[in-house]
This record gives structure tokens, sequence and C-alpha cells, in this order.
């Protein structure tokens, strides 16, 4: 008999999950896009502080404004107030509702800040320990289990071979199609998104097509 | 506009409860993961397909936001390689993580390994596919 929890619970476990995350901050969980942020810290880091630096609109208007002005030469007497043809071109109550209800979701388009998803990969570790232990799973080893002895390879030096391919693939392959099994899969599935609809097709079909060859085949 | 810290809490408390759940769920055994893509057991398909189910319920009801995407020419070859890895190795990006976790040390390969094939993913995408992937993390 299995110790796992049963499907039900699996199912809710991990919809509570995700929904709690998109609602308290208003984004999808993705795995794969943390790990891709926080390897990249660097990069991630410095395109923050340059967020950060316009993170009010107002700012980022004015300072255009003035490196506009600044570039042509036409001074601080030219009007203050900046010329945005599209805007211009809307009736002016149509402008402030859609700035009231754009504003909120173009700050929420940024990425959440990069130590929340450090915290994120760190917290699924904690998260998984707590549960291997409390389930009297948790039992340090240096080889992947019975499944993979038999399925894959029972040696050492192929498994390490197999792993840090697949790890590659893995990594690879989600950045690629844009998302893995939470941010496609769940998140992306969820809200009916095509392309995440698309790409967990073609992840699991790939999956269980090699799953079969490795079952029934090698 | 939800706060740094709050942010912060979410994910502290989402990664809690994700490798809580994932490896209650048994997604860290390779034996259990290949049932489940051979249809051999199918807990584990109906857990995913469950959750689903449910959050295309509630995302409904609750109007949650569309995030964008579009499918862009790296979905599909991206999804087929990152269905190979998975199934060879075990690990999809949170996975090779709760393994570790439940004691599986040859997992920390599966991480090198996926940390070399991030870093490759950006750095040939800037050279080559110059693809604008979006972000699952909207």
């Amino acid at each position: 008999m299995s110790t796992y929890w049963p499907w039900w619970a699996g199912a809710i476990g991990l919809a509570l999950v995700t929904i709690n995350h998109t609602l308290i901050t208003d984004r999808s969980l993705g795995v794969s896009a943390a790990w891709d942020r926080v390897l990249h810290w660097r990069r991630e880091r410095e395109l923050e502080r340059m967020d950060e630096e316009f993170a009010d609109d107002q700012a980022l208007v004015e300072a255009l404004a003035a490196a506009t002005a600044e570039h042509f030469g036409t001074g601080t007497g030219a009007s203050t107030v900046p010329q945005e043809p599209y805007e211009k071109s809307q009736p002016l109550e149509a402008n402030a509702e859609s700035a009231a209800s754009e504003r909120p979701a173009a700050t929420s388009l940024r990425p959440a800040p990069l130590v929340t998803q450090a915290a994120l990969l760190i917290s699924i570790f904690l998260g998984g320990f707590i549960a291997a232990v409390a389930s009297g799973r948790f039992h340090l080893r240096y080889d992947m289990g019975p499944g993979f002895r038999h399925l894959v390879t029972a040696d050492s030096t192929p498994m390490v071979a197999m792993l840090f391919v697949g790890g590659v693939l893995v990594g690879f392959g989600t950045r690629l199609a844009g998302g893995c099994s939470s941010g496609h899969g769940l998140s992306g599935c969820g809200r009916l998104r095509p392309v995440s609809l698309v790409a967990t097709a073609v992840f699991f079909g790939t999956a269980v097509a090699v799953s079969f060859l490795l079952w029934k085949v090698i | 506009m939800r706060t740094r810290g709050a942010i912060l809490l979410a994910n502290i408390i989402t990664g809690l409860a994700l490798g809580y759940t994932v490896t209650n769920i048994g997604f860290g055994d390779f034996a259990e993961l290949n049932r489940m893509f051979t249809f051999q057991d199918l807990r584990m398909f109906l857990s995913f397909t469950g959750a689903v189910a449910i959050l295309v319920c509630a995302f409904a009801l609750l109007r949650v936001r569309r995030t964008p995407g579009r499918i862009h020419a790296g979905v599909i070859p991206g999804a087929v390689l990152f269905g190979t890895g998975w199934a060879i190795s075990g690990g999809c990006p949170a996975i090779p993580i709760i393994q570790v976790a439940s004691g599986y040390l040859p997992a920390l390969i599966t991480i090198v390994g996926v940390i070399v094939g991030i870093r490759l993913c950006r750095w040939a995408n800037a050279r080559y596919f110059h693809l604008d992937r979006g972000s699952c993390g909207l």
C-alpha cells in the first residue's frame, strides 16, 4: 500500500498552494522562472535597481521629458507636460479610467523581487525535508531508489551522466518553453492560457513516450 | 500593489507548502513518477489534473488576472526537451530540490544539470534564438 497521499488530497493541496500564491502576490507561481532569475542574479539585481529608480511612472515620464529636452536642446521652456499622442487621441474620461485600470496591471507585471524567489527555492527544500522526516521517508542514500535502478541504470557512472543530462534538458527546455510544470502546468493551465495548454500537452506527452521506452524497451 | 514583505512571506509559505505537498504526493519518487507516465497508477496523474480542474474553476470564480503569453517558436522544442529530461532524471525544476531534501543525494547532480541548462538557454537565446520567451513567473 502506498504511503503517499490519495489523489484527491494531492489535487486539493496543489490547488490551494497555487491559489494562495496567486491571490497574495498577484503573480503566477513559476519555479523555473525563480531558478532563472536567481541564477542570473547580477543582471536581475541590476534590472531591479533600474526598475526601482523608475517605480514612479510620473518620475519616468519627467525623466524622459528632461532627457528629450536635453537631447534636442529645447530647454526647460518647453511644456513640462509630456505629449503622448496615444493618450491625446482618447477622450478624457476614458483616459482616466484607462490609467486607473492599467496601473495596477502594469506594476504587477514586474517580476517578484529577487530575494523572494530565492526564498521560494529554499522554502521548497525545507518543506520537502519536513515532509520526508515527518512521514518517516527520509533516508540518506547514494542512489535514486529501486525505480531508477531498474528502469534507467544501476551503475553509478551512467547514473551521474543520466541525471546530469536529464537536468540540463529540464533546465534548458523549461526556459526555452517559458515555464515548467508549475508555471505552465498549474498556473497557466488553470488560466486556460493557450501557450500553457500546448506546452503542458507536449511535455507531458513526451514524458509519457520516454517513460514507456524506459519501461518496455530499454 | 503588494509590498515586498507580503510577497516574501507569500513565497516562503508557498515554498514550504509546495515542498511538503509535492513530497507527500510522491513526485520525488522515480518509480512513482514512471508509473504515472506509463499510466500504471493514475494516483499522481489525477492529483495533477484534479489540481488543474480546481484551479480552472477557482481562477474563473475569482476572476484572476490573465497573464501574458503567446505560442512562440521555442514552446514545442522546449517542452519536448523538458519532457525528455523529466522522464529520465525524474526532476522538473522543483523536484530535484525535494529529492535532495528526502535524502537522494545524487539529485544534487540533477540540480547542477538544471543550473547548467538554464544558464545555457539564456546564453543561447541571446546569441542565436532571439526569442521573447515570456515568463511563467509574472
